[in-house]
């Protein structure tokens, strides 16, 4: 593994970090490699804005080389929006590029005095003046930075005007619209008055055997590009699924209250590919190309809505009109906010006013209207600038209900929004988001997916209906673990790759000889680690739950009178997991059997 | 009476069934277009069979056997090995399980196959529903 550099904006040091090798082997890279390495650091005293608090940008083993949809990076650290432990990974091509400098990662920690921005060019490392960058969107922003650079083929990482009005849910972006956007560490970085980390490198991305790597993933490339999932993403991007989401009632609409919506055939990957759209884009080295090229009436070539911003500002809010989703989710982006709780929390406004519980007194004369794409323009904007009311939707959707003595009314896990999949009509999203280490989180375990049928045995998972109850908590944790590997690779969930392959693939560039089970261990591994730092960050049993909406059934649409039977499918995750039927805590002895006997000594 | 998958009686009775069948006539009233079903010899069966079927607004208009694919493409191309073809009409196999495995491989529009899913799905029920007995 490739060192990791570490910078500390107060002072300005800038150094290289090796990693042990029994951490490499252990937990294999992103996500969870970061959880080992920030474990001493995230305490519940840890103000995620203080300068103490660590971000740190980790790839894969094998990121940047040409293996199927791995040219991703994560970055984690302690979020501001739920003050529990934060990860969000991203595609495009930032990732690949700093493997390329001979760096795996960075960790940054401080403050700077004044903002700044990390250029990176192989082994040079400079801390630059960003005060003439600062205030600009994302996209303005990697513009002026790939010119100041005068580099050509410079990759820009950056937060925009979210990040640096501290909104609880602002995330980075690169390249055309790629986005970290969860758990709020966009705007960890705009504290540390950090705007953006440029990066260019012209290093080789080691390879224990790269011979037989290249004939894997060559073959592993080839079966992907044909696989029927990575044709529907690639022909329609994934709001692919949102026809039969919408069939299966399983797309929210109104905020989470109406099972049917009359215009919800107009917003699907379908229509677009029919309409809008004029090419695709991919990530680094990606046989798939889910990214959408779309063209709107003033024939300006943008990127296209993906399923959970098509959902949010779409059916969420009750609006089909595609064209508007498409300019509400670049206004996110430029702004670099997480699309999905930006829809989730103004979607909650409505439903608010709908409701009588705030008034236009409340939101400086604005009637919230379901579909007015208007106003959840100008919501947005007031967001960004915390202006009015939209300061106040700035700090997530718990904190602004309580504000209305409506939390209950909030559609969040641990303070991070819902995203657009529902337990109503995927029962198994019910565990899914409420054992997730980061809040509501589809990332974690796509097991709607499990639930539509990608039911694979060889990951050692049964398929079970999509109502299904607790029998299916094993099928679960054992996905969680499986998408916690992806996470570590970090590879994109999109990518439909057999386990054995992925063994292959990593055994080739790592040089190990691990099976699956191997694998799976050290994904069952970073889950354990990962709730250990939560409960020392203050989580409890009792965080394990769900909204109150998401236990009232839907009165019409695919899954009207279903509710998933959540107490009794959570008592059987607890089970399976190993862990403490009412502290919800591992047992030592799944401790033991993971090799984190450290933390059981510990605590 | 019994209906043996795979014959050429089954797709006889396939056609009636979709040609009678109310819920299909109402879920499939949009579908427009023919399919071919192409079997990979597997397990009991040594050759390969190609099933055409031509789909149209609830009914079936015509069905074919073939031993190669028709020169004229139809609309979506399926293909599987006997042996999960012969899962999916046990009901061992869900369909939806099936295409998002690698154990049935889709060629033609998406778009539409993606707005289709549940004309596709009950298109599999009536399969299933005439089927007494699979050869394995």
């Amino acid at each position: 593994m490739q060192p990791i550099l570490k910078i500390n904006l107060s002072t300005g040091d800038i150094s290289e970090v090796k990693i042990p090798e029994d951490w490499e082997r252990d937990y294999l890279g992103g996500a969870s490699l970061a959880a080992r390495m920030l474990y001493p650091s995230l305490t519940k005293e840890l103000d995620p804005f203080s300068p103490k608090s660590p971000l740190l940008f980790l790839n894969g083993p094998l990121t940047g080389t040409a293996g199927p949809a791995v040219g991703r990076f994560v970055v984690c650290g302690k979020s501001p929006a739920t003050g529990l432990w934060a990860e969000s990974n991203c595609g495009g091509f930032w990732g690949p590029e700093l493997r390329f400098c001979g760096f795996d990662g960075i960790w940054i920690e401080g403050k700077a005095d004044r903002p700044v921005y990390l250029s990176i060019n192989d082994n040079h490392v400079e801390i630059r003046d960003a005060s003439k960058v600062w205030g600009m969107d994302t996209y303005e922003s990697q513009t002026f930075i790939k010119n100041e650079s005068g580099i050509p083929g410079t990759r820009v990482l950056t937060i925009g005007p979210a990040g640096e009005n501290g909104i609880l849910f602002a995330g980075f972006i690169c390249d055309h619209g790629r986005a970290a956007g969860r758990t709020g560490l966009g705007a960890v970085a705009g504290a540390k008055y950090l705007k953006a980390i440029a990066v260019r490198g012209s290093k080789k991305v080691p390879i224990a055997e790269p011979t037989l790597f290249a004939a894997l993933r060559s073959a592993s490339n080839r079966a992907l590009k044909n696989d029927n999932m990575s044709r529907v993403f690639h022909d329609l991007g994934t709001a692919s699924v949102a026809d039969y989401a919408d069939y299966l009632g399983a797309m929210p609409k109104k905020y989470y209250s109406s099972g049917i919506f009359e215009g919800v055939d107009k917003v699907s990957g379908s229509t677009m590919a029919e309409t809008i759209l004029t090419g695709t884009s991919a990530c680094h080295a990606c046989v798939i190309a889910c990214g959408r090229v779309v063209s709107l009436s003033d024939g300006v070539k943008r990127k296209g809505p993906e399923y959970e911003t098509l959902a949010g500002f779409g059916p969420n809010i009750l609006n089909s009109d595609l064209a508007s989703i498409t300019r509400m989710g670049e206004l996110c982006d430029r702004n670099g906010m997480d699309t999905i709780s930006a829809g989730n929390i103004i979607g909650f406004a409505f439903h608010l006013f709908d409701k009588g519980i705030i008034t236009s007194k409340d939101t400086g004369g604005a009637i919230l209207k379901w579909g007015d794409i208007e106003i959840v323009e100008r919501l947005l904007g007031m967001i960004v600038r915390r202006e009015g009311i939209g300061n106040f939707l700035a700090r997530g959707s718990r904190e602004f209900g309580r504000r209305f003595n409506a939390e209950d009314e909030a559609v969040q896990v641990n303070d991070l929004e819902v995203p657009y999949h529902d337990p109503r009509g995927f029962s198994g999203m019910a565990l899914v988001y409420a054992t997730s280490p980061r809040g509501a989180c589809h990332n974690q375990s796509d097991y709607f997916t499990v639930d539509l049928g990608q039911a694979d045995s060889s990951l050692g998972m049964q398929y079970y209906p999509r109502h299904a109850g607790r029998e299916k908590a094993r099928n679960v944790a054992r996905h969680q673990d499986w998408r916690t590997i992806f996470n570590a690779m970090v590879m994109c969930t999109f990518a439909n790759v057999p386990v054995n392959d992925i063994v292959d693939l990593v055994n080739a560039v790592c040089g190990y000889s691990w099976d699956t089970e191997d694998l799976f261990l050290s994904g069952e591994r970073a889950w354990n680690l990962k709730r250990m730092i939560n409960i020392r960050m203050g989580l409890t049993q009792v965080n394990d739950k769900l909204p109150k909406a998401l236990l009232e059934p839907y009165q019409k649409g695919g899954s009207a009178g279903y509710v998933p039977p959540f107490s009794e499918m959570l008592a059987e995750y607890y089970a399976v997991r190993g862990w403490d039927a009412v502290t919800g805590k591992p047992s030592k002895e799944i401790l033991a059997k993971l090799g984190l006997e450290w933390i059981a000594l510990e605590s | 009476m019994t209906v043996i998958f795979p014959s050429p009686e089954w797709l006889q009775i396939l056609e009636e069934k979709l040609n009678t069948d109310k819920q299909y006539a109402e879920i499939a009233r949009n579908w427009e277009g023919d399919m071919c079903v192409d079997i990979i010899p597997s397990g009991p069966i040594t050759q390969r069979i190609i099933y055409y079927l031509d789909l149209w607004h609830g009914k079936c208009r015509k069905t074919e056997i073939y031993t190669e694919t028709p020169v004229n493409k139809p609309k979506f191309l399926l293909t599987a090995t006997y042996q999960d073809i012969a899962r999916i009409m046990k009901g061992e196999l869900d369909p939806m399980q099936a295409m998002m495995t690698r154990k049935l491989q889709v060629h033609g529009s998406l778009a539409y196959m993606m707005r289709n899913v549940p004309t596709v799905l009950d298109f599999v029920r009536c399969c299933r529903d005439i089927t007494t007995e699979v050869i394995s």
